[in-house]
């Protein structure tokens, strides 16, 4: 598969309690619409990913907001993959030459919902079962890998500072600021051992990318990314019934990052990609996607962390934008900005934040109890 | 006549020093502690914990106690269900604190007319008392379970029940009152018994010589051993100091302190009215009390009024209809999983398809084990016990916990409250019943688990 990426838009993401889905969606679609110089007439058919009914739902969430009437709109939702998830869609739809020019949008207004953490959804968990939040579902694969493999709060603590250290040079992130081992150490217990800083904000955004086929992009005339591959699997919601679940990976982004490499060529992803841009829900999440993703052993997560491997200037980046550390996760925007971000790196636009030589890499989105993983790659053309 | 032939007890993990209440509430204590139920518990659920120490299968079960939480529903059928009773005859009696013996007479009359063969009798109380009221320091919370059956090691030998109109306490909503608690005391409850006592041995052709010791529930322990003393007899263990009055449990109680030693006794139930009730027990029977009194921990007042819900935070997003629960009866009430004929997989809950290789329709249910070990857990402060909108002081405790036999569940950890000491990877836990939360006016139920007591 061969689909070009001709724009990007990604609003501030943030606390944006003046601003409505609409009007993020409208800021968003226009930017990528810019970006790859063309009008949104020029558009054949849109995915638009939201995860909250309360965001919106169906086909309307997009038309209503730009008024772009009579064309097909479908509304992709996926848990925490909806983002990556709906540019899938797009790129399939594309690929297959059904349609010309898509875009694949996201927006989530998580704000509005006013509580702590990500409001709770009625209905997904049965009534024998006790409810779990998602930070509490993280920290149970991070107690089990403390149990098994030793790796303790600072090699957690670790993730947030390389994630905030990248986010704060990054102009549209919610948080630009750096943090210390001992702030995300000292931090308000979220879910046993995670941390306030050990968790993904509650944020607002809206992101968007404008997709065609290569030969189209070449005779528009665009600067373009190219997404080689786009892997996606759904597991278990329900992880602590599986007996077989180790909590130590994530069965679903196994399978999709299988996918996605298989799909691009790729047999060892430390070789022949540049850097990567994982699911960093919580610190470690991040640490188990390393694994997952095949860029370490099992139980080798916290040494790549440790020996700065991820860093930005270190042998294979994590994260260079930051993250969802640094950029929280409004649901439906995510996955589509972490494409955004992947091809503004190979495409060299990534100022501030640039990775060396950056000519291929991945995208990683995760969802639910680690329930739905979309990985994506992204290289020059 | 029938015979007790087990008995099963159970207090909740909690004991309030009565001092804590006096320091709180500015009234007198009265000396001791009581017992006091986690915030998840309640007649039903205590009632459940008591009866699954009995073994064996029931045909009746008796269910005794003034504090069911609905008015209308069936607490009897809940006990039953939970206790995966194929079919039982089920019956709730309530309104007295002599409820439990009245239930106890029943049962007897059940099996000695050969209708029935093993009746379980329990008695649950868990009563809404409110904070700085004088009965906040008289009863506590705690449950009790018969087995009666035609053999068993204490027979009943008779008994007898008068009723004699007085007003003494009562309860209109949801507060217990009296017009004045000496009523009780100086024209109730020693006359009460002591009709119902001479009446029995009439009947029985017996003097009170020929009885060993007495036990009878009183509605304040000096009432009882002025009784004791009025006839001549040494007062029993009576438990104020320890558990407090459990109300209509609390004859039951009295009776479970008596089992392990042989001898002829006279049990009393108390209530507008008495039951007296003969018992000779010629093969002690081993209960559980002196493990459950052992095995409890201090409370703080505070702590306490969270328990019982006036400083807590109980809202909760909609929950799943109740049809639901009715659909799935058999995994979340009795606890049934599924063994995948193919794989051989145990898993929970029952679900067409098995969890590890997709069989369609191939499997058997099976019932999963009492205990386990913690895979895994968490300590969720966005979320509070029971499903709660977290308040940030009360965390949610949830385990992934792997049980003998097979089966993976993810349990809420309970009888813990802030300290969660012992809660880690591959500590041992069991199963316990309990509300789960209350919704939409509904208490649904289900199984938890605690550090294993």
């Amino acid at each position: 598969m061969e689909v070009a990426i001709i724009g990007c838009g990604v609003t501030k993401f943030g606390h944006i309690w003046d601003k409505d889905h609409d009007d993020l969606l409208v800021e968003a679609v226009y930017e990528a619409l810019r970006d790859a110089n063309l009008e949104l007439k020029d558009i054949d058919a849109v995915w638009c990913g939201t995860f909250y009914p309360s965001t919106g739902i169906s086909g309307n969430v997009f038309s209503d907001s730009l008024k772009f009437f009579g064309r097909p709109i479908s509304r992709v939702e996926n848990y925490c993959a909806t983002g990556m998830d709906n540019v899938r869609n797009a790129c399939f739809a594309v690929a297959s030459g059904a349609y010309d020019i898509v875009i694949a949008a996201g927006v989530e207004k998580l704000m509005d919902a006013g509580s702590r953490g990500l409001p709770p959804i009625e209905g997904i968990f049965s009534i024998g079962m006790p409810v779990v939040s998602a930070p509490g579902m993280f920290a149970m694969a991070a107690n089990r890998a403390f149990k098994e493999w030793r790796w303790n709060r600072e090699d957690l603590a670790l993730v947030a500072v390389k994630n905030h250290y990248n986010g704060a040079r990054h102009p549209k992130a919610h948080f630009r600021r750096e943090v210390t081992v001992e702030e995300v150490l000292r931090a308000p217990m979220v879910a046993y051992p995670l941390g306030v800083y050990d968790c993904s904000a509650v944020s607002d955004g809206a992101a968007a990318v404008v997709l065609t086929r290569p030969e189209i992009a070449k005779k528009l005339g665009c600067d373009y990314a190219v997404i080689k591959a786009i892997g996606m699997a759904v597991e278990t919601m329900h992880p602590w019934h599986r007996p077989s679940e180790s909590f130590l990976s994530f069965p679903a982004t196994v399978k999709a990052a299988k996918m996605a490499y298989k799909m691009a060529g790729i047999e060892d992803p430390r070789k022949q990609l540049d850097f990567g841009i994982v699911h960093d829900c919580f610190t470690i999440t991040e640490l188990i996607n390393y694994q997952d993703m095949q860029l370490c052993k099992m139980g080798e997560g916290a040494r790549l962390i440790r020996e700065g491997v991820t860093a930005i200037d270190g042998d294979f980046p994590i994260n260079p934008d930051g993250g969802l550390k640094s950029f929280g996760h409004p649901i439906g925007a995510s996955g589509v900005r972490m494409i955004a971000e992947l091809a503004k790196q190979v495409l060299g636009k990534a100022e501030g934040l640039q990775v060396k030589d950056a000519e291929a890499g991945f995208a990683h989105n995760l969802g639910g109890p680690y329930s739905v993983a979309t990985v994506a790659i992204v290289s020059k053309p | 006549m029938a015979s007790i032939s087990d008995c099963g007890v159970y207090l909740p993990v909690w004991k309030l020093k009565r001092e804590e209440i006096a320091k709180n509430t500015g009234l007198p204590s009265m000396g001791g502690e009581k017992s006091v139920a986690h915030w998840d518990e309640d007649s039903i659920t205590m009632a459940v914990e008591a009866a699954r120490k009995l073994k064996g299968n029931f045909d009746a079960v008796l269910f005794a106690s003034t504090s069911t939480p609905f008015r209308i529903k069936q607490s009897a059928s809940f006990v039953a269900s939970a206790l995966d009773l194929e079919n039982a005859f089920t019956m709730d009696f309530s309104n007295s604190f002599r409820a439990s013996t009245n239930a106890l007479i029943t049962a007897n009359e059940l099996v000695d007319s050969g209708e029935f063969e093993r009746v379980l009798v329990v008695s649950a109380e868990c009563l809404p008392l409110k904070p700085g009221s004088i009965y906040e320091q008289f009863y506590g919370d705690g449950a009790v379970a018969l087995t009666v059956e035609k053999e068993g090691g204490a027979k009943i030998i008779g008994y007898h029940s008068s009723y004699q109109p007085l007003p003494g306490s009562w309860m209109l909503k949801d507060e217990l009152l009296s017009y004045d608690m000496r009523l009780d005391a100086m024209f109730g409850y020693a006359s009460s018994i002591q009709r119902s006592a001479m009446s029995l041995l009439g009947k029985l052709g017996m003097s009170p010589m020929d009885f060993d010791r007495i036990v009878a529930s009183a509605p304040d322990p000096k009432s009882y051993e002025g009784l004791l003393k009025a006839v001549g007899a040494k007062p029993e263990e009576f438990f104020f100091r320890t558990t407090g009055i459990l109300g209509t449990a609390h004859p039951l109680f009295l009776l479970a302190s008596q089992l392990e030693k042989t001898g002829r006794i006279l049990l009393g139930g108390y209530g507008e009215g008495a039951d007296v009730i003969a018992i000779e027990i010629s093969d002690p029977i081993q209960t559980n009390l002196g493990k459950m009194l052992e095995s409890r921990k201090e409370i703080s007042y505070g702590d306490y009024l969270y328990n019982k819900g006036f400083i807590a935070n109980r809202d909760a997003p909609d929950r799943p209809p109740i049809t639901k629960l009715w659909r799935e009866e058999k995994s979340i009430i009795r606890f049934y999983g599924m063994k995948c004929r193919k794989c051989g997989t145990v898993s929970y809950p029952i679900s067409r398809c098995c969890i590890e290789c997709g069989a369609k329709d191939d499997f058997e249910e099976v019932k999963l084990g009492e205990k386990g070990r913690i895979y895994t857990f968490t300590i969720d402060y966005l979320v509070s016990p029971g499903n709660y909108v977290g308040d940030g002081a009360h965390p949610h405790c949830v385990a992934v916990v792997d049980l003998e036999g097979g089966g993976r569940v993810l349990f809420e950890i309970t009888d813990t409250l802030t300290d969660f000491r012992g809660i880690e990877c591959d500590a041992e836990v069991e199963r316990t019943f309990r509300l789960l939360f209350e919704k939409n006016s509904f208490r649904y139920y289900g199984w938890k688990a605690r550090l294993v007591r």
